[in-house]
C-alpha cells in the first residue's frame, strides 16, 4: 500500500514490513504483534469510530481485531496483501458487533462526546460544528456505503484492494463509491439546510 | 467519452489515481456536459468535506489491555508446549478466563470478599449516611492499591500488568503506588510492562513529579515501543522540560529511524 511513497519505503527497507511481521506472528514469534499493534492501532480505533460513532465500542473492536489475529495467525498466508487480510478480519468484527447491537439506538445517537469546558472559539466552533454535520451525514449513510467510504477515505485502500477486500470487480466498487459519495452529498446538504434532523 | 465511462472514472480522479490522458478525457467531457459537471463538482464538495473529519485516538487503556492480552496468550503457547498438547487456539483463552495463577486468584479472591463484606455491611447498616459510603469507597481504593502493589512485585510479567491495571484504576495513588509505578517503568525487565506502566502514569500526569519521573525516564529507556510511548505522553501533556531530553535522544546512536522521527517531531510541538 505504501509502494508509491518514497519516504515510507525508505523507512520500511530499515523496519520490517507489515507482511514480514505478519510472517513471524504466524510462525510462533507472536511478540511481533506488539508492532503490528503500535502502527495499527490509531488507524483502526478511527476506522471503527467512523462506523459506530462510540469510542469504547470502537477500543473493543480493535481489541477484538487482534484477538482474531492471534487466533486465525496460522491461516495467514505469506503471499496476501497483509492490510487486505487484515481489514477482512476487521470488517467480520463489526460485522458481529452490529448483529450484537440490533434493534439499539441509531448510530448518530450513539456518539459519546468528550466532555468540554471551555468555550470554543469561533474558528474552532465553526470547524467543529462542520466536522459535526459531516459526521452526522457519514452516520445516514446506509452501512455498506458507509464502510465502503471510510475504507477509501480514510484507511487509504486503493480501489483494487477494496475489490479484493469484498469480492468484487473494481469496476463494481468504482460505481459504488460514486453512488455512496452522492448519497451522502444530498444528504450533507439536506442537514446543512435543516431538511433533517 | 460517455457519461457512464466518465463516471467510472471519478473516484480515480477525486484521489488523484488518474493518469494524464484520463484526466483530460474527463475535464473534456465535463466542459461539454452540464450534468457531469454538476456531479463532480457536487463530489469534491463532499470529498473535500470529508477531511474535516479529525483523527482521534484512542485511550491509554486500550495499549494496557492489548498488552495484557498479549502476554496471556504468550503464557497460553508456553503452557501448551510445556505439556505437548495440540496446537489450537482454545486452550490459550481457557487460560484467560480462569485464574490459573495463584498470585492473582489469590489476590483477586481478596479483592472481592472485601467488596462483598463492605457491600454487605453497608446494607446492614440500613444505607445510612455518605459517611459510611465514603468511607467504603475509601477502603476498596486502598485495597485495590495494595492488590495492585501485589501484583507489581510477582515474577510473571502478566501478573505485573495485571498490578498496573489495578493501580490505575485508583482514583487517587498514594505515594507507594506512584513509587511502584515509576521502578516498573525504570526497572521492569518486560517492555509491555513498562508500556503499561507509562500508560497508567498518563492517567496521574498532573500529579506532582509524574511528568518529571517520565522526562528522567526517557533518557534511560531503550526499547522503542516504550520511548514513543514516552514522547507521545510528553508531547501531550505539553511538557516544555522535555525538550532538553528529547534533543539528547535523538543524539543518539542507537535510536531506531522511527523512534527519531517521532522524537523531532514532539520536539517541534514542544518548543
Amino acid at each position: 500500500m505504501n509502494a508509491e511513497n518514497p519516504e515510507r519505503e525508505k523507512t520500511e527497507r530499515m523496519s520490517p514490513t507489515d507482511n514480514e511481521l505478519m510472517e513471524s506472528v504466524r510462525d510462533g514469534r507472536v511478540e511481533k504483534l506488539a508492532v503490528l499493534f503500535e502502527r495499527y492501532q490509531t488507524m483502526l480505533y478511527n476506522f471503527f469510530l467512523r462506523l459506530t460513532g462510540n469510542r469504547a465500542a470502537s477500543e473493543d473492536l480493535v481489541q477484538d481485531v487482534f484477538m482474531r489475529v492471534l487466533k486465525y495467525r496460522t491461516g495467514y498466508m505469506g503471499d496476501s496483501r497483509f492490510n487486505v487480510w487484515f481489514f477482512q478480519i476487521a470488517r467480520n468484527a463489526h460485522i458481529d458487533y452490529l448483529r450484537k447491537r440490533k434493534g439499539t439506538l441509531p448510530l448518530d445517537e450513539q456518539y459519546v462526546e468528550t466532555p468540554s469546558h471551555e468555550p470554543l472559539p469561533e474558528a474552532a466552533y465553526e470547524a467543529d460544528r462542520e466536522a459535526e454535520l459531516v459526521r452526522r451525514a457519514l452516520d445516514r449513510l446506509p452501512v455498506q456505503k458507509r464502510e465502503l467510504l471510510v475504507l477509501f477515505r480514510f484507511q487509504n485502500l486503493k480501489l483494487r484492494e477494496i475489490a479484493e477486500l469484498l469480492g468484487c470487480q473494481v469496476g463494481t466498487v468504482k460505481a459504488q463509491v460514486h453512488r455512496a459519495l452522492k448519497d451522502l452529498s444530498r444528504i450533507y446538504l439536506d442537514l446543512q439546510k435543516g431538511n433533517v434532523s | 467519452m460517455n457519461c457512464e465511462r466518465t463516471q467510472e472514472k471519478f473516484a480515480d480522479y477525486l484521489t488523484g489515481d488518474l493518469d494524464e490522458a484520463g484526466r483530460t478525457d474527463v475535464q473534456r467531457h465535463i466542459l461539454a456536459c452540464a450534468a457531469c459537471r454538476e456531479d463532480i463538482e457536487s463530489l469534491t464538495v463532499v470529498w473535500a468535506k470529508l477531511g474535516v473529519l479529525p483523527e482521534e485516538q484512542p485511550g491509554g487503556g486500550l495499549r494496557h489491555r492489548f498488552y495484557a492480552m498479549l502476554e496471556e496468550y504468550k503464557d497460553g503457547l508456553g503452557a501448551q508446549e510445556k505439556t505437548a498438547r495440540p496446537a489450537g487456539g482454545l486452550a490459550g483463552w481457557q487460560d484467560w478466563f480462569t485464574f490459573r495463577r495463584p498470585a492473582f486468584a489469590a489476590s483477586f479472591s481478596a479483592f472481592l470478599l472485601f467488596v462483598g463484606l463492605g457491600a454487605g455491611w453497608l446494607l446492614n447498616g440500613g444505607g445510612a449516611g455518605g459517611g459510611r459510603l465514603t468511607t467504603l469507597s475509601r477502603e476498596v481504593q486502598d485495597m485495590r492499591q495494595q492488590v495492585g502493589l501485589s501484583l507489581l512485585s510477582q515474577p510473571s510479567a502478566t501478573d505485573r500488568i495485571q498490578g498496573i491495571g489495578y493501580s490505575a484504576a485508583v482514583e487517587n495513588p498514594n505515594d507507594k503506588t506512584l513509587a511502584a509505578l515509576f521502578n516498573a517503568l525504570d526497572n521492569d525487565p518486560n517492555p509491555n510492562v513498562r508500556l503499561a506502566a507509562v500508560d497508567a502514569l498518563y492517567l496521574f500526569r498532573t500529579k506532582p513529579g509524574v511528568k518529571e519521573s517520565l522526562v528522567r525516564s526517557l533518557a534511560i529507556q531503550n526499547y522503542p515501543l516504550v520511548q514513543v510511548a514516552l514522547i507521545d505522553f510528553l508531547v501531550e501533556v505539553r511538557e516544555a522540560r522535555a525538550a532538553e531530553a528529547l534533543k539528547l535522544l535523538i543524539e543518539k546512536n542507537e535510536l531506531t529511524p522511527e523512534v527519531k522521527k517521532r522524537a523531532e517531531q514532539g520536539l517541534k510541538q514542544i518548543v
